[in-house]
């Protein structure tokens, strides 16, 4: 209970038109910051769903995989220049950011992770990082604006935070694959 | 025996995982239609993709506005009644696009035949940025693109009320920068001969936009 109010504290001060117009008007800041605080705050949402409707995760969300599925659905989704821009232009879309966010993308991230192999763990991750550079180099080369409502330095800016992420994930996979954590313990 | 157990426990447990499968089933199936919808049929990506063909859907109508032209003449879109208006937006003190647009309109232009120039078609192009545009400004700019000044005008839109509903009209964002500059879609307008907007066309293929063009003006003619 207390981290469901947690995040619910974090969603309506990020909700707050003055805080989610500030952070909006920054490409990077809107996609990198905002939308993954969304996601935190639907992880701290799951908790109480997980011990209201056990069943419901058990029966539907059994392996991991239909959550995991969601939860990359929404976040490819919002990484596109598309929908971001119709975030700040639509109303609609806006509600829709902070309600996807959070409840299709925080919420099953969180059931599905610990039910998941290590080897699908590893595709997610695969998934991401390519999904990552592809965008990364989509913002950055792209000579065209992608975004009407934000400037092509942005635009490249937002591209190289996508790469940076993206090497951060090579890294830790990386790490994981060469370095035995029981050696140093 | 043992293959028998074997066989009801496969069973027993696809019973217990059909609903995890179905879930699997169902969230691509959402994954897709949001996709679908979200970018109209796998069409647009972008916003700008997006707003070019709504604009084609709908073919606004260019609103009344008044023009002053670099002659100093002022005059509103029924100016161009009964023939072609084609139109690109820019300011006078950008030194990236504005300049690339500009030329490429030149290159559409000298490929239209001369027996349409003026007399079915007509350029203009059109400054958002009035305080800077004066008309003795906008003389000089069209001197570098080699624009006549009557079959290729260039013109602003002094009131800013009217110049934001044509930009509105016609889907042209214009963000302002701290530099002076600005941030701004760039595009070839094709206006019909009663003043709708006919088509939005991509302003790095020249051939692509003066071809359309000409076919529409060969098409009228042989009428």
């Amino acid at each position: 209970m207390k981290q469901f109010l947690y995040g619910l504290f974090i969603l309506v001060f990020l909700a707050l038109p003055p805080v989610a117009n500030l952070m909006e008007s920054v490409m990077i800041i809107h996609m990198h910051m905002q939308m993954p605080l969304l996601i935190i705050t639907g992880f701290l949402f799951a908790r109480l769903f997980q011990l209201r409707f056990p069943r419901f995760f058990e029966k539907w969300n059994r392996n991991g995989i239909p959550g995991i599925i969601l939860f990359g659905v929404i976040v490819t989704y919002w990484t596109m220049p598309r929908s971001m821009d119709e975030a700040l232009t639509t109303q609609g879309m806006e509600v829709f950011k902070f309600i996807s966010l959070p409840i299709l993308a925080g919420v099953p991230l969180r059931d599905s992770w610990k039910k998941l192999k290590p080897i699908v763990k590893n595709i997610v991750f695969y998934f991401f990082i390519f999904v990552f550079f592809g965008m990364g180099w989509l913002y950055i080369d792209s000579p065209v604006q992608l975004c009407n409502n934000y400037l092509i330095i942005e635009q490249i800016t937002l591209g190289w935070g996508f790469i940076t992420t993206a090497i951060c994930m090579v890294i830790y996979l990386i790490y994981v694959a060469f370095v035995d954590p029981t050696k140093y313990e | 025996m043992q293959v028998e157990n074997q066989k009801i426990w496969e069973v027993v447990f696809m019973i217990k995982t059909w609903h995890n499968t179905f879930a699997c089933f169902l969230v691509l199936l959402f994954g897709f239609g949001l996709f679908y919808f979200g970018t109209n049929g796998f069409q647009a990506f972008t916003a700008e993709t997006a707003r070019v063909n709504k604009l084609i859907d709908e073919k606004p109508k260019f609103p009344d506005v008044t023009f002053e032209d670099s002659k100093g003449r002022k005059y509103s879109i029924a100016e161009f009644e009964d023939k072609y208006v084609f139109i690109t937006f820019l300011y006078t003190s950008c030194t990236t696009v504005c300049p690339q647009l500009e030329m490429n309109m030149s290159k559409v232009y000298d490929k239209v035949p001369t027996k349409y120039i003026g007399k079915d078609v007509v350029f203009l192009s059109i400054s958002f940025d009035p305080t800077r545009d004066d008309p003795s400004t906008l003389e000089k700019y069209r001197g570098y693109f080699n624009s006549d000044g009557e079959t290729w005008r260039m013109a602003r839109i002094a009131n800013q009320s009217e110049l934001d509903s044509l930009l509105k009209a016609f889907g042209v964002i214009v963000i302002p920068d701290e530099n002076g500059n600005f941030a701004h879609n760039s595009a070839f307008y094709l206006v019909d001969k009663k003043g709708s907007l006919l088509d939005v066309l991509d302003y790095k293929r020249m051939d692509e936009a003066a071809n359309e063009l000409i076919g529409i003006l060969d098409k009228e003619a042989g009428e």
